[in-house]
């Protein structure tokens, strides 16, 4: 549209300027490129202030396909921050053995001179595949979830957590912004990257801190700002589930306590621990959904009452795209008929600016030809065979105009300039000539003009352009706003009348609506 | 969409970087004043040389050289040449090979383009302006066209200029570089204020003082907007060298600047009718059109952008997910919060638009029936700020679906609407009145992109919350309509009609703010729930700006 055109000199710097405004080191933005180029961020998805580590979704340039981003900024000069760095690349690349469902696939570790420029300001890159679905912080935004389902989306995670605790591996499942769920509805770990001091204990506790987030919305570690943080107890401990939501089942809410704590008495320290009370849970929920039929998906209905489904038959489409173009052209049709009323209102608005209407005044004959005392009576009205705008000092005003005013339609006018000062400082007046098909005897005119204070003489003349004196002044009036009828000495029949403005309305500026001409009986 | 996206996220980074916000806020500030001063200078004009044929020539050949820049470089600019900039950087050079072959066939592509233009200035008169009814003056536009056109070229330096500072990261001076501008054109004005004599209309002399004067001080304008980057260029240590040749990575892109272009190029035949028409119809049409324009847009300018800065990055994010139920519970709550800023808005601005006119243009040579002609155009377009404003949130929505070719289809569309309702105009509407159906014709077309976006989306995505959005909209035009009715009948009641500057802004203050209060006031009543999220941000805007 216009505003691209009319903005542009503001817009333009300041949108782009406040692109590469946020992030500290300043270049992680979207568009730029990392890792020697090859990939391309599109979005930022978090950050996990422990280790600044920032979870991208970004493009492969070489295999065009999209992937997740662990970017570990620092200076490469900080050699305790390079050794943390160079630490963590190496779990993650232990880690990538492990394939589960509930893991993505790492594709890639990556670091300086390693398919890291030097200048990157990066330590490390982690590339996995990129997992489809909702951030978990997203999907608790609204409501916690009902604990059947955050047991269901939390098993196959907490089962990865198991598999690589058998082999020993540390997978670092404990920061919120790396775990999303799929379309399928399970957790997965989509940002691996292990920290490099973090133990098989930080998994589990990892792991309970997820399911006290599915349970409450509220995150009980200390690590993940921008989510509301669990309340506590006087003594330090988080408050369980159940006390925030009496209908979290006891067995649930317990368990997500006892792997956050980290004492040995009562807590529980291994995943497999945690996975058999989420099994539980699950199947006790099914057994009791034949039972009371409450859906726990009650979020996919949505507000207008429609049912929601992503997955739509694909004719639908089809359908809907019909629909769509008998809308718009009905759009089209009542827009039409919008604008058309819209002018008429304009119109109407108009009007009364415009001359039509008002009391018709009647100018007698100025009679200064002395030997005619009484002014001829009128006849039929004529009409000319053409207006042109007379002028004889500077431009002519819209000459192309000047036949608007003898076209017999009261809508159409013809209008001098406007000017800075009134007659004669630029011009001693401005005119219309009408030319008449042969010479007539005129009795009157009648002008319709909305410019009141206009003084109009209207004149003889032995030709189309003569001087102004050659003309014969058979006329004079001070127009009123409407209609205002000139008589006129009698004079020789005439083939040419000039309608000879000299002193303008009000505002420097005359309008004259109509011009009807009666000739003399 | 990820400029707004980076804007939004500076929030909560905001605490741990305080540098970068205070920059950011001063941005803010930097834009604003640009805003002001561009609409300043703007007013003065029309007080100082009235709204007549003189601005009309001068508003058309203004346009000149940003249209054709736009169609040369803009597209391409925004969606090839800075990210491929910014990627550059990684170069084992920090990119300087790069950024010295795109000044070198940037500036010398432009300064072709920029000679062929001057050159084919009396065509691009005969394209913009109809002189058939004699109410244009084609003369002095091609006079003045000469004089702006080399803009062309001074737009692309700037433009290119601000792109390499903004990949190094230095924004100040871009953002502060339109001001500069204005100031001069304000000092320009003022000159051409004081030197005797009038602009010579018939015939149009290229020596004519005055005409020299307004013309090449605001070319002058842009090249001291240029001109000012320089420095912050050196500061950075960049160093010019002439390169030429194509960089490979150029080739990488295309289809999408193409499409972009298309949306350009089509949108221009919509606004070269409109100029036609306008030029056709009466003298100062063009200047009331680009100004009351200007005036349209200032509510979305504030309350829209900011508004939506904070759904816009979330909306682009959902739809690189492939995630459409967050993307439309997004777009469904963006609708319903611009339908609550701006509809009461509208409102406003419809019952108080001839007064608003007159109150800030009623002044010096505009003259009291030009610039009351002006608000009553406004007056007839305010109900096109929701439906412009839902256009762009839509046009985000679908760019960031990587789809750059449906706006340009709607685009189409709209055009085709608009073209015929623009003849229409000129036939059915008294001259003097055409600009405001000419702007009454442009919010239509509005409509119909908003009715069309709205399906197309819905086409793509399934529900869209549609029945919520417009159940939202029909309780904020009642609450717009008590608001104008209770104005109306008030100034009907209590207040002078308009017809002073006085006058004006008497029942400006009056009408303006019982409008307000009372359109919202019902929107309160109503308890309409959207109310509370737009209101807070607002604050929060407030308490942060």
């Amino acid at each position: 549209m216009e505003r691209v055109v009319t903005t542009r000199r503001t817009e333009y710097p300041v949108g782009e300027g406040a692109a590469g405004n946020q992030a500290r080191p300043g270049f992680l933005v979207p568009g730029s490129a990392v890792g020697d180029g090859r990939y391309r961020l599109l979005a930022e998805f978090g950050l996990d202030e422990r280790v600044d580590a920032h979870l991208w979704r970004a493009q492969d340039n070489q295999l065009r396909r999209d992937v997740g981003l662990t970017l570990l900024v620092g200076d490469p000069a900080n050699a305790t921050a390079a050794g943390a760095a160079r630490k963590m690349l190496e779990r993650t690349m232990h880690a990538a053995r492990i394939t589960h469902p509930g893991t993505s696939r790492v594709l890639d570790v990556l670091g300086p001179g390693n398919g890291i420029a030097p200048t990157e300001g990066l330590l490390g890159i982690v590339v996995a595949d990129w997992s489809q679905g909702t951030d978990l912080v997203d999907v608790i935004a609204e409501h916690p979830l009902p604990p059947s389902t955050a047991a269901r989306l939390l098993e196959p995670l907490a089962a990865a957590v198991e598999l690589a605790h058998h082999s020993g591996m540390v997978l670092g499942v404990d920061h919120p912004q790396r775990v999303r769920v799929t379309p399928d509805g399970v957790l997965r770990l989509s940002f691996p990257g292990p920290l490099p001091e973090a133990t098989l204990q930080d998994d589990v506790r990892g792991l309970g801190a997820i399911l006290y987030l599915l349970l409450t919305g509220r995150w009980p570690l200390r690590n993940a700002p921008g989510l509301p943080h669990a309340p506590l107890t006087p003594d330090g401990q988080v408050v369980p589930p159940r006390a925030l939501f009496p209908y979290i089942p006891y067995e649930l809410s317990s368990a997500a306590v006892r792997s956050l704590t980290d004492d040995a008495t009562g807590g529980i320290r291994t995943s497999s621990g945690l996975l058999r009370v989420l099994e539980r849970a699950r199947l006790n929920e099914d057994a009791t959904q034949s039972i009371s039929a409450i859906p726990d998906d009650t979020d996919a209905e949505d507000d207008d009452g429609a049912l929601w489904t992503t997955k739509r038959p694909h004719n639908d489409r089809a359908k809907r795209r019909k629909l769509a173009i008998g809308v718009t052209a009905l759009a089209v049709a009542t827009v039409g008929v919008l604008a058309w009323l819209g002018m008429q209102l304009i119109s109407f608005f108009g009007d009364d600016s415009a001359g039509a209407g008002g009391p018709t005044v009647v100018a007698s004959a100025p009679g200064n030809a002395e030997n005619n005392p009484k002014p001829p009576n009128p006849g039929a009205p004529i009409q000319a065979a053409g207006v042109q705008v007379y002028n004889i000092k500077g431009t002519p005003d819209s000459p192309r105009r000047a036949n608007r005013a003898a076209d017999g339609d009261p809508k159409t006018s013809w209008k001098t300039d406007k000017y800075q000062q009134p007659f004669p400082a630029l011009k001693p007046g401005v005119g219309l000539m009408a030319a008449f098909a042969e010479p007539v005897p005129f009795a009157e005119v009648v002008i319709d003009s909305p410019s009141s204070g206009t003084v109009v003489e209207i004149r003889t003349a032995p030709s189309e352009k003569p001087g102004l004196d050659e003309t014969k002044v058979i006329g004079r009036a001070t127009l009123q706003p409407g209609q205002t009828r000139l008589q006129l000495d009698s004079a020789e029949p005439t083939q040419h009348l000039l309608i000879w403005i000299t002193t303008l309305g009000e505002g420097n500026v005359s309008e004259i609506t109509e011009i009807g001409f009666l000739r003399a009986q | 969409m990820d400029r707004t996206a980076a804007v939004a996220k500076d929030e909560p980074a905001g605490g741990a970087t305080p540098s970068l916000a205070k920059a950011s806020g001063s941005m803010a500030i930097a834009t604003l004043v640009s805003r002001i001063t561009g609409f300043g200078w703007k007013m003065v004009m029309a007080w100082l040389i009235g709204i007549n044929v003189a601005t009309d020539s001068f508003t058309i050949a203004n346009t000149l050289p940003n249209i054709i820049f736009e169609l040369l470089l803009g597209g391409v600019l925004a969606s090839i040449v800075v990210p491929l900039l910014v990627r550059s950087q990684q170069d084992p050079d920090g990119g300087a090979e790069y950024t010295s072959r795109l000044l070198t066939v940037g500036m010398t592509g432009l300064a072709v383009g920029t000679v062929i233009a001057v050159a084919a200035a009396p065509l691009f008169t005969a394209i913009y302006v109809d002189s058939s009814t004699d109410s244009a003056n084609p003369g002095l536009v091609t006079a003045f066209a000469y004089l702006l056109l080399p803009e062309i070229l001074f737009y692309g330096l700037f433009a290119l200029l601000s792109a390499i500072l903004q990949a190094k990261h230095v924004f100040g001076p871009t953002a502060w570089a339109p001001v500069v501008n204005n100031v001069v054109i304000l000092a320009t004005l003022v000159t051409f204020w004081l030197m005797p004599g009038d602009i010579s209309l018939d015939p149009v002399r290229m020596g004519d003082p005055k005409l020299l004067v307004l013309g090449l001080g605001t070319t002058l304008g842009i090249v001291v907007q240029a001109v000012v980057l320089l420095p912050a260029l050196r500061r950075i240590g960049f160093r010019f060298r002439w390169t030429w040749g194509i960089d490979a990575r150029l080739r990488e892109f295309g289809g999408l600047a193409l499409w972009i272009l298309g949306y350009v190029a089509i949108s221009q035949i919509g606004m070269v009718i409109t100029q036609r028409v306008l030029t056709a119809a009466a003298k100062g049409g063009v200047t009331i059109y680009s100004n009351a324009w200007l005036l349209f847009q200032l509510p979305y300018g504030v309350i829209g952008v900011s508004l939506l800065t904070a759904i816009l990055p979330r909306m682009s994010k959902a739809a690189a997910d492939g995630d459409t139920q967050r993307l439309v519970d997004d777009l469904s709550t963006g609708s319903r919060l611009s339908a609550v800023m701006l509809v009461p808005i509208s409102a406003v601005l419809t019952i108080t638009g001839a007064a608003l006119g007159v109150a800030l243009f009623g002044a010096g040579e505009a003259g009291i029936e030009q610039s009351q002609r002006l608000g009553h155009a406004l007056a007839f377009s305010a109900f096109g700020l929701l439906p412009y404003a839902l256009v762009m949130l839509q046009l985000r929505v679908f760019y960031a679906m990587k789809d750059a070719r449906t706006p340009t289809l709607i685009m189409v569309v709209m055009t085709a609407v608009k073209v015929p309702l623009l003849y229409m105009c000129g036939a059915l509407v008294d001259e003097d009145q055409v600009v405001i159906a000419v702007l009454l014709v442009n919010s239509l077309t509005f409509v119909v992109g908003a009715v069309l976006g709205q399906m197309w989306l819905w086409v793509r995505l399934g529900n869209l919350h549609s029945k919520k959005v417009v159940k939202v909209i029909a309780v904020c035009v009642l609450a717009g309509a008590v608001g104008a009715a209770a104005a109306w009948g008030l100034s009907a009641v209590a207040l002078p009609t308009v017809d002073s500057l006085t006058t004006a802004w008497v029942n400006l203050l009056v009408q303006g703010p019982v409008a307000c209060v009372v359109a919202f006031g019902v929107l309160v009543a109503l308890k309409v729930p959207e109310l509370k999220p737009a209101t807070s941000r607002i604050t929060r805007l407030v308490r942060r700006g």
